[in-house]
């Protein structure tokens, strides 16, 4: 039943990274991704971008963790980008109101050349 | 235009992680059986998932069980609605000050978007929750694309 979520990272330059998820995003999942970023942050990226195509299932609690990942890198005056989302994930972001507060990208092209990774 | 449930399905599932996963599953099984749209079994399944988590995490049941019923229906025309009960028997919630909750950055209150994530993704919700339990009544209706 387990859904384990996958993470993978990509660094680009001194002060980005590209991270890619592979599964569930619910509580376990949301704190691998953040354990992930806070060492990227650590490690001085200020521009992370989360590529979610291979992520089709989120929650409300995972969500939640993504947004103190968003407001953490806030706090390092950094920026979160998203990218290839599922029409509902896109959908339950908005909701949450987590599109407010970190981009939204149709793609890893289009939101690797705007963020400068 | 006939309309009485072609498929049902009854669940007694475990409040155990990722539990919801299977509820969501069943449904979705059962939407494609009807020709749902993919769009529109995800949307389900989120709400799904959502409603699962609230049981499990804050109904309080001493059963530590979730009851899940869902009925599958043609419309004709390409067309299928998925009905979903799931119970509780726990303490209830108002339901009033759960719809009222709105997250803002740099505050604690992260939590508790189950309730618009489903309101949000089904067409329509109901929930009857009082001392002792909540069964919350979503319909999905899809219709297949041209």
């Amino acid at each position: 039943m387990t859904e384990e979520l996958r993470v993978a990272v990509d660094r680009r330059g001194a002060n980005g990274a590209i991270m890619y998820t592979k599964g569930y995003i619910n509580n376990v999942g949301g704190e691998e991704i953040a354990n992930r970023a806070y060492e990227l942050m650590d490690a001085d990226v200020r521009s992370l971008l989360l590529n979610l195509r291979e992520t089709k299932i989120v929650n409300s609690i995972g969500i939640s963790i993504l947004i103190e990942i968003i407001e953490k890198m806030i706090d390092k005056g950094g920026r979160i980008g998203f990218c290839c989302l599922t029409p509902v994930i896109h959908k339950t972001f908005q909701i949450m109101g987590l599109a407010n507060y970190a981009s939204i990208y149709p793609d890893e092209d289009a939101a690797a050349k705007e963020m400068g990774l | 235009m006939t309309a009485t449930a072609e498929r049902q399905m009854e669940l007694t599932l475990p409040m155990v992680p990722d539990i919801e996963i299977a509820a969501a599953r069943a449904a979705g099984n059962l939407a494609r059986e009807l020709g749902m749209p993919s769009e529109s079994i995800d949307e389900m399944a989120h709400a799904m998932i959502e409603a699962c988590i609230n049981a499990r995490e804050h109904s309080g049941s001493a059963d530590r069980r979730i009851y899940v019923r869902i009925t599958g229906t043609s419309l004709g025309e390409g067309s299928s609605r998925i009905d979903i009960w799931i119970t509780d028997h726990g303490r209830g919630f108002d339901v009033t000050e759960a719809r009222s909750r709105r997250q803002k950055l740099g505050t604690v209150h992260k939590r508790g978007w189950g309730l618009q994530i489903i309101e949000a993704h089904m067409d329509e919700v109901s929930i009857t929750t009082s001392e002792g339990g909540t069964t919350i009544h979503m319909v999905k209706i899809g219709k297949e694309h041209d």
